[in-house]
């Protein structure tokens, strides 16, 4: 009850500082009031931010990736004097994986909490229900992790994703690679085998419509539930496909069962993708160092050379004792996105104006973020593309696009 | 249509599974055989000793075989324990069923703690031999698999022996075959019966720790498996050891050749069309006899 109470007295002061400020402002002159309104009149006033994030659950060692990341943005944003020259504050619930609880909590955060700003929640599932509540109250949305294609085909305004590209994307640049190669050299028969996911099949599914287009067969399709632990049959129908390679729409464990699999039945593709898995920091003892030449597709890399990502990598480190993975760099590149919008429209209020300048600008600009310069098309999908990388002498390395590249792509890939 | 090597390949995989399969099964089937127990916390206790496994190799660094010396005789006291301690409780009128009930909430029980111990995060015990294989007639055979399908004739052959040649065995079969008989002819059944348990909950620590060996691991795990396996005793004849071991090899080179012309899932349901076409058809199972009357 207090906590309401004290919310709405909170969310009447500030209305009335807003009609002040208003009122100054057209008394003043423009120039001189636009910086000086904000941060005069509410300093003691922080930018309260809502997110819902799975602490508990299935999606929760990511969802805690997610809130770490939020939480070294927040530290940062605050250490340099916060935004607007307000303070930032998080207001994290846990919605516990449950797509029902996280349009609850969502609710609760806009009408009940009045908070200024909303982050999203993680992984599509929770996304999408998450993302139509933001919508009806008009409320500006940049997500980190709906990647999947139907994030963007339910017709969200307010709706952006922060990271470089969606899953059908994610392969794009190996993709042009391979169709690149001279006619005898490159691979003609791809075998593939995703989970039942949306974003696991999404990366495969990507690359294969673009393999097919250039003329390149497929010669198997497996899909498999994603509590499948058993991988030998999967990988003996890839091996006696004798196919020239294999893409794998994985996620985390299964890319290592289905990789085991595939090792044990001796089977050497010349080239081998797989998403998610092999970027992972436990990834080469997983599967007992037989990395060489493996493939994959990442949005985020601790190396680039991005002047936010330098600073982000560092001051994380010193936060949480190790480096940032991509469900953190997803998260702060988040906090960055809404950042970039706050700062250029000089407001960050649930007022149905302040949201849709905040939506506004980011249709029509681009924001320099830890993931490199991002920009959206009108459904929210960011114009970027995933980097590819290589197991290349024991190390995991950007062989792709050019400009990026620490290695050379090998192909064909050695024997694992 | 697929290729001979590939249905050759196919077949040996279903062979490793279905030997997996037998031994995981086999402890289902000495429950209910001794005691009308049905253990739906079986398969937790693998899931526990394969964690164990993992467990002890992450922090030792031993081959996950050699827990074996610490988990089959910790599973067996526990066996025995839960057995005299909680099962004997239950009014022998309403065993059956009720032993659905207090074995379902044993499984949560260790779920939970696998949950609050290990997180949900799923594990993979990291060997140096996981992906090598040999090569049998133009198929791979993983050597892991191979392991696990040694582990589990091995602890198979034994229990037969155990039953068929001790006199342990043959308390424990007289017990299964009438209690009241065996207890006239001065057999201690109830002590029996919690060594039956205990032996059930001993191959739980083998297979768990067979299991663990080419599989990941995850606390909730046990509910995927405890399906299959109820399938396979149905099957094979509530009670019959050899009934389960029959039943689990056809199962499984079943589940393995469907997956040539299925999807993964579609393989999976092999067991629950089993299931049901066994209680249609021959609801005292297959390969066993009815309720036990043979070993």
């Amino acid at each position: 009850m207090t906590r309401t109470h004290r919310g709405q007295d909170r969310g009447q002061d500030r209305r009335q500082v807003g009609i002040a400020a208003g009122t100054l402002a057209l008394v003043l002159a423009a120039s001189a009031c636009g910086s000086g309104s904000g941060s005069q009149d509410s300093a003691d006033d922080p930018i309260v931010i809502g997110v819902s994030l799975p602490l508990t659950g299935d999606f929760s060692e990511p969802g805690k990736g997610v809130e770490r990341g939020y939480k070294a943005w927040a530290k940062i944003v605050n250490d340099k004097g916060g935004l607007l020259g307000r303070k930032v504050e998080l207001k994290i619930l846990d919605d516990q994986s449950n797509a029902d609880r996280v349009v609850s909590d969502y609710e609760q955060l806009m009408g009940r909490d009045e908070v200024d700003l909303l982050f999203g929640p993680f992984s599509t599932r929770l996304v999408v229900p998450s993302a139509r509540v933001a919508e009806e109250y008009g409320m500006l949305f940049v997500e980190p992790a709906g990647a999947a294609p139907e994030v963007f085909e339910q017709g969200f305004k307010n709706l952006f994703y922060a990271a470089p590209a969606v899953a059908d994307d994610h392969y794009n640049l190996l993709a042009d690679h391979i169709l690149a190669m001279p006619e005898s050299e490159r691979p003609k028969s791809v075998a593939y085998a995703a989970m039942d996911d949306p974003f696991a099949q999404g990366t495969a599914y990507g690359l294969k419509s673009k393999l097919e287009k250039g003329g390149i067969r497929t010669v198997a399709d497996e899909v498999y539930p994603p509590n499948t632990t058993d991988f030998g049959s999967i990988a003996a129908k890839i091996a006696d496909s004798k196919a020239d390679m294999v893409v794998g729409g994985t996620q985390y464990q299964d890319g290592v069962n289905l990789i085991v699999a595939l090792q044990q039945l001796d089977y050497q593709p010349k080239l081998a993708a797989f998403s998610t898995a092999p970027t992972e920091p436990e990834f080469a003892k997983a599967i007992g160092n037989k990395t060489e030449g493996i493939l994959a597709p990442t949005g985020y890399t601790q190396k680039a050379d991005y002047p936010s990502n330098t600073e982000f990598v560092e001051k994380y480190t010193e936060q949480f004792g190790k480096a940032p993975e991509e469900d953190e760099a997803n998260a702060y590149t988040t906090g960055q996105v809404v950042a970039a919008a706050v700062e250029a429209a000089q407001c960050a209020s649930q007022d149905p104006d302040c949201q849709s300048k905040l939506v506004e600008w980011l249709r029509g600009h681009q924001v320099e973020t830890v993931v490199g310069p991002l920009k959206w098309d009108d459904k929210g999908r960011p114009q970027s593309a995933h980097m590819i990388q290589q197991w290349v002498g024991g190390e995991i390395q950007i062989v792709l696009p050019e400009a990026q590249k620490e290695a050379d792509l090998i192909y064909p890939k050695p024997t694992w | 249509m697929p290729s001979a090597s590939l249905v050759f390949q196919s077949l040996v995989l279903g062979v490793l599974l279905g030997g997996l399969y037998a031994l995981l099964a086999a402890g289902l089937t000495l429950y209910f055989g001794v005691m009308r127990v049905v253990m739906i916390a079986h398969s937790a206790f693998l899931i526990l000793a394969a964690y164990l496994a993992w467990f002890a190799h992450r922090e030792t660094g031993v081959d996950p075989l050699l827990t074996l010396f610490v988990t089959v005789p910790l599973f067996f006291a526990a066996g025995v324990a839960m057995q005299r301690l909680l099962l004997t409780r239950l009014r022998p009128a309403t065993l059956t069923m009720m032993s659905v009930l207090l074995t379902f909430a044993v499984a949560l029980v260790i779920e939970g703690l696998l949950g609050y111990a290990f997180s949900g995060t799923q594990r993979r015990i990291r060997l140096g031999y996981s992906s090598v294989s040999i090569e049998f007639l133009g198929a791979r055979v993983a050597v892991v698999k191979l392991i696990a399908f040694g582990m589990a004739a091995l602890a198979l052959l034994g229990l037969y022996l155990l039953m068929k040649h001790s006199r342990f065995g043959q308390a424990l079969r007289a017990t299964i075959q009438h209690r009241d008989a065996a207890r006239l002819l001065g057999i201690d059944t109830d002590r029996i019966a919690g060594y039956g348990f205990g032996l059930g909950l001993a191959t739980a620590a083998v297979g768990g720790t067979a299991l663990a060996l080419d599989t990941t691991i995850y606390p909730s795990l046990h509910w995927h498996w405890i399906g299959p396996l109820m399938a396979i005793i149905v099957v094979g004849g509530l009670g019959s050891v050899p009934g389960a071991a029959i039943a689990a090899m056809a199962l499984g080179v079943l589940q393995s050749l469907l997956q040539l012309e299925l999807s993964t899932t579609w393989a999976q349901t092999v067991f629950y069309v089993a299931l049901f076409a066994t209680l249609a058809v021959r609801p005292q199972g297959f390969f066993g006899g009815r309720l036990a009357q043979r070993f």
